[in-house]
């Protein structure tokens, strides 16, 4: 019983975890974002400047002036548009392609052999988790070094569970299930969050999140009594299975990628 | 009701005009106050942010004004006041004397008011609406809300009554845009607000009549007891399953977002055209390339139907799905990037004059660039998938849609002159702008720095409280700074200098070309465009080129409308290729031998509009206090009242019933009033030459309809899925069988043949052949009523089997669907039958002898509803 002590394949940075890959992506959008915010304001303001009535320019004559009562029409310079238009377009679409890469790895990470599955349920106002050997608690613990999927449903209206620092989140929906992982380097303590409006208490709907260097986590592990779920001292969560808990929920997985 | 209206300082002229000038007016200053009821609310909640935790407010009490600022700023303020400006311009640039409809569009005005008072009646009833604007099920039924929230029933009915104003508005629009534009003003010559404003009215009637099925179902849940968006995990152990509807957050969230995302776009068009006419005024250029500045919104709206689903990211949607809507959601970002790049050209080599109004446009734009920027990491899923629900999105959409309003005050200063005949002070405007700009930017900026925080919560992380600090500040200024614009506006319409026609250089489009404020009718002639720039034609000699009566020929349109135009063409002084010769009297429902021969008189006051909404919200005042599901038990109620009985919910019934017989009485007393709103003699009405005002207006209202109806099909095609196909039929009882839906679908559709029967009787003046036409198509209808009724008896009161309790409304949601959906579909027939019978009344005092087109309308109608049953016949009694 317990959970060998398994190292995680890619422990160390061969499998990059959610957060380093958000954290990558926007700090490259940002950069990109900021930079062409500046360019086009500058160059908006510029051109409302330099062209202001009354300044020092060539454009009295050869300029035709909109009259009351003519027929709306344009002034031509579909060929600057064109070009800017299709710069930005690359920009932004290329942007696009490349992050689509990364989607693709998020929803299907890696190394899931390893993976611990734990549930979530939301219920206003809290979360309570559930461990592969039945064990319900009001607080996440998870080992760092290992991949962690959460399986995410409701109790009772439409909640969203993250865990910032983490950079996992997803909806939490009554009747269906929805999944995201983690992977935490270091231990430490955090805070789940609920994203969605929920009732009264949403504001307090938090949970702690404690991760624990591998030790310490078996040893949490080994105390907790399960809940009945699981046969006694079978129960474990060892390298090469895929922990999950009753034959519903997986069930629910599936229906819920499905889904359209 | 004669034509003359009381001058505009006494207030009976504004509660009866129906001008479409005086309406606008109307809009903005009530928009306006929904601003400062949505702003107040928000800088409440700034107050609550400007520590973590519970400063002022409890939970329950923030969600409600969380909630309530949404739905104020996006339906009440922002819609209504872009459609201020449409209202009062759309007209005049396109060179119309009113909308189509005049009557309608006070309807439309009057509805939105009391939509609004409804809800702000709803803080009074225990608690408003407390679950967002986007009001998420299952948190948006009564089983979730807190106790007494009976206000939250009447926030859900006071949204219902304003979509009625906006369904309203949309067909108005329509027809109007297409039938009264001047002669040679084809649709791509009308100035860029008034085609931002048709764009923004296509968008209109198809989103917001998927948000009606929403909000009807909504309310049946609220008020009948259905489950279409109830679930409730049920504790067996299993977390998935349950009571109600299985598929009901996906539901909402679907129909919501079919909706909520046109509807954005909705929200910004009437901005972005502004802008477009601020930049060409104040640059003194025309706007670089037109035709793809064109071609980019009609993309926009078109492709704004396609993206909504990048709401649903984290929902447990397939990879596939993400991904298109991930491409579609780009794309949609494409011509705005080209719309953005051609007002920054549009500036060079224009002569800029800082004025107010081009402040806030230029303004405008930059605050657009930046929310758009943001947009697009919104756009990139895993980015997305740690922005939902923080205010990184919430700092997005407010640059947009803010910035949007911010192009829309800049309308106002822009406008203001046309409006008042007064100019507003320019240094207090300049003021104003400074005030606004810093104010937005402090309030709006900091919220992306913490961007962690998440949505509609009041507490975050101490580190973060300095920016919170900034943006309660920042939204103090951005209030204060309208203290400035109200005092403004105010002094100068008493104190303000005279501003002339034309108060601006460069400015082109028709409002310019008349006085300011304009005449009631417009112009001093017909406007036209044949010589190639705005003259005014004298009606005289345009009047005698063409023949009189009826509008332009039945549906077969062709050969008989061609002849008769050519024919006119040619005696007309005009090019005869491009004369639209039609003359249409359109007298709502009175005999076409009225006003013959005074084609320039109009009529401008009708008081059915203002009683016709008031009986509206008197009625859905009265519904609210069923929630629960007891609206069911109304009949009864009233049996029980008539009797002399005791009666349970006294006031709520007779504020039902009170308001049911005001708007039908007003209905009609607004059919029977004489109002005459003709057409001008010469117009471009390109495509629908041939198809006459009440026509056009029919089929645009008709094709909301059926956007209402898919909604609801697609609804129970959605739910049935998701409950599982096949089990669907264990939530069925056995003695619900096919026969009446067999029996109703050959009732109707042999009535539709009856109702062709008359429209040929009508044509050949045979009244008997008329009015037994109607008497078979009435008769058949009541066989349907009758039959569906006999049917649902039977159900409500089974005895044995599976559903001994009988099978009703609440039971399931296989019931659920089936009875709302067929009910929708019920009370179209019974509105069907009142037509009808109101029809047959007429006929028999001798009307519609050779007129066959108000039958021909009502034929429309009916053969929709027949065409909804045989969609319906199979999806829930065969499959």
């Amino acid at each position: 019983m317990g959970i060998p002590d398994v190292a995680l394949a890619g422990a160390g940075g061969a499998i990059r975890n959610p957060a380093e890959v958000f954290g990558e992506i926007f700090w490259v959008f940002l950069g990109l974002g900021t930079a062409v915010g500046v360019v086009v304001i500058g160059y908006t303001l510029y051109n409302s400047y330099k062209y202001r009535e009354g300044a020092d320019h060539e454009t009295k004559s050869d300029v035709d002036r909109p009259e009351l009562g003519e027929l709306p029409s344009g002034s031509g310079g579909g060929k600057k548009l064109a070009l800017s238009f299709s710069i930005s377009a690359i920009i932004v679409i290329g942007l696009i392609i490349w992050t689509y890469s990364t989607l693709l790895y998020i929803e299907d990470p890696p190394d899931t052999e390893n993976a611990i599955e734990i549930q979530v349920e939301g219920q206003q106002f809290g979360w309570v988790f559930e461990y592969p050997n039945g064990e319900q608690s009001p607080t996440l613990h998870a080992p760092a070094d290992r991949l962690v999927w959460l399986n995410v449903t409701s109790r009772d209206v439409f909640h969203n569970f993250g865990i910032p620092e983490l950079r996992t989140k997803t909806d939490a929906i009554p009747g269906q299930m929805s999944r995201t992982w983690f992977l935490a380097d270091e231990p430490g303590e955090h805070t789940a969050v609920c994203y969605e409006l929920c009732g009264s208490g949403h504001s307090r709907m938090t949970a702690p999140v404690v991760i624990h260097d591998n030790e310490s986590f078996q040893e949490w592990y080994a105390s907790t009594s399960p809940s009945g779920n699981q046969s006694d001292g079978e129960a474990g969560m060892d390298g090469n299975e895929t922990a999950a808990i009753g034959p519903t929920t997986t069930t629910g997985a599936v229906a819920a990628g499905d889904s359209p | 009701m004669s034509g003359h209206l009381p001058p505009k300082s006494s207030v009976k002229r504004w509660l009866q005009t129906t001008n479409h000038k005086d309406i606008g007016v109307l809009y903005l200053v009530t928009a306006l106050f929904f601003l400062v009821f949505g702003g107040v609310l928000a800088l409440l909640m700034r107050l609550q942010l400007w520590t973590p935790g519970p400063t002022l407010f409890g939970g329950l009490a923030y969600n409600q004004a969380v909630t309530a600022h949404g739905l104020l700023m996006v339906f009440w303020f922002i819609s209504p006041f872009g459609f201020g400006f449409a209202n009062y311009f759309v007209p005049l640039q396109i060179g119309a004397k009113d909308l189509s409809f005049p009557r309608l569009n006070a309807l439309s005005y009057w509805l939105y008011l009391f939509s609004g008072l409804l809800f702000g009646v709803s803080f009074f009833q225990g608690s408003t609406f407390a679950g967002g604007w986007t009001m998420y099920a299952p948190l948006n039924v009564p089983t979730f809300f807190p106790n007494e929230a009976l206000g939250a029933t009447t926030a859900v009915l006071a949204l219902l009554l304003f979509v009625t104003s906006i369904t309203v508005s949309s067909v108005n629009f329509l027809t109007s845009m297409y039938r009264e534009r001047a002669e040679d003003l084809r649709m791509r010559d009308i100035p860029l607000f008034s085609l931002s404003i048709n764009l923004t009215v296509w968008m209109m009637l198809f989103a917001f009549a998927a948000l009606l099925a929403a909000l009807v179902i909504l309310t049946s849940d609220h008020l009948l007891g259905t489950t279409y968006f109830n679930f409730q995990v049920t504790d067996s152990g299993s977390i998935l399953s349950g009571t109600g509807n299985e598929g009901a957050s996906m539901l909402w969230s679907h129909l919501f977002w079919f909706f909520g995302h046109p509807e954005v776009y909705i929200v910004f068009f009437p901005a972005l055209g502004i802008m477009a006419e601020v930049f060409q005024t104040f640059t003194g250029r025309r706007i670089v390339g037109r035709k793809w500045f064109i071609l980019a919104m009609v993309l926009v709206a078109l492709q704004s139907f396609v993206v909504w689903m990048h709401h649903m990211f984290l929902t447990g949607i397939n990879l596939e799905t993400k991904t298109v809507f991930m491409a579609t959601t780009i794309g949609i970002s494409l011509p705005f990037d080209l719309m953005v790049f051609a007002l920054i050209y549009t500036m060079i080599k224009g002569k800029v004059r800082f004025k107010t109004p081009f402040l806030f446009a230029l303004g405008a734009l930059i605050l657009f660039i930046i929310g758009g920027i943001t947009g697009v990491f919104l756009g990139a899923v895993v980015l997305d998938y740690q922005f939902r629900g923080t205010y990184w999105v919430v700092a997005h959409f407010h640059y947009v849609m803010v910035g949007g309003a911010t192009a829309m005050f800049g309308g106002l200063y822009y406008w203001y002159p046309k409006i008042t005949g007064k100019m507003y002070n320019e240094t207090l405007g300049k003021l104003h702008f400074a005030g606004y700009f810093v104010g937005f930017n402090l309030l709006y900026f900091p919220m992306f720095i913490a961007w962690e925080t998440p949505r509609r919560v009041f507490d975050y992380s101490a580190g973060m409280t300095i920016w919170h600090q900034m943006a309660t500040v920042g939204g103090f200024l951005l209030a204060a700074s309208f203290l400035v614009m109200f005092y403004n506006l105010f002094k100068s319409y008493f104190h303000g200098e005279e501003a002339g026609d034309q108060p601006w250089k460069y400015v082109s489009s028709a409002e310019w070309a008349v006085s300011s404020p304009p005449p009631l009718d417009n112009f001093p002639g017909l406007p036209s465009y044949a010589s190639g720039k705005l003259s005014f034609k004298d009606p005289k000699d345009v009047e005698g080129a063409h023949a009189g009566h009826g509008g332009a020929t039945a549906a077969d349109g062709g050969a008989a409308a061609e002849a008769s135009a050519t024919a006119e063409a040619e005696t007309s002084t005009g090019t005869p290729s491009k004369i639209r010769a039609v003359t249409a009297r359109a007298t709502g429902g009175v005999p076409a031998t009225a006003h013959e021969h005074e084609s320039d008189h109009a009529d401008h006051a009708s008081y059915w509009p203002l009683m016709i909404a008031f009986g509206g919200f008197l009625t859905l005042l009265g519904f609210a206090g069923y929630q629960g599901g007891e609206l069911l038990g109304l009949p009864s109620h009233l049996i029980a009242l008539l009797q002399g009985g005791s009666v349970p919910k006294l006031p709520y019934l007779l504020l039902t019933v009170v308001g049911a017989t005001t708007t039908m009485g007003s209905l009609v007393g607004m059919t029977r009033e004489s109002f005459a709103a003709p057409e001008d003699a010469i117009s471009e009405r390109w495509p629908f030459e041939n198809v006459e005002k009440m026509k056009l207006g029919m089929w645009t209202f008709l094709a909301s309809d059926i956007v209402l109806f898919g909604a609801f099909i697609g609804s129970y095609l959605f739910t049935r899925v998701a409950n599982g196909w096949q089990d669907w039929h264990h939530m069925i009882p056995e003695a619900h069988v096919s026969l009446p839906g067999l029996i109703n679908t050959y009732l109707l559709l042999t009535s539709s043949f009856a109702v062709v029967l008359a429209m040929v009787a009508a044509r050949r003046e045979s009244k008997r052949g008329v009015v037994a036409a109607l008497f078979v198509t009435f008769t058949l209808g009541i066989g349907f009523l009758v039959n569906k009724g006999l049917e649902w008896a039977h159900l409500f009161n089974l005895h044995e089997g599976a559903f001994a309790g009988g099978w009703e409304f609440s039971t399931n949601i296989a019931s659920s669907t089936f009875y709302l959906t067929t009910g929708l579909h019920a009370a179209h027939v019974i509105i069907g039958l009142i037509v009808c019978a109101w029809l047959f009344a007429r006929t028999m005092g001798g009307a519609y002898m050779g007129d066959e087109k108000p039958i021909e309308y009502f034929g429309l109608y009916w053969h929709l509803v027949d065409i909804v049953w045989l969609f319906l016949f199979p999806l829930f009694y065969i499959l």
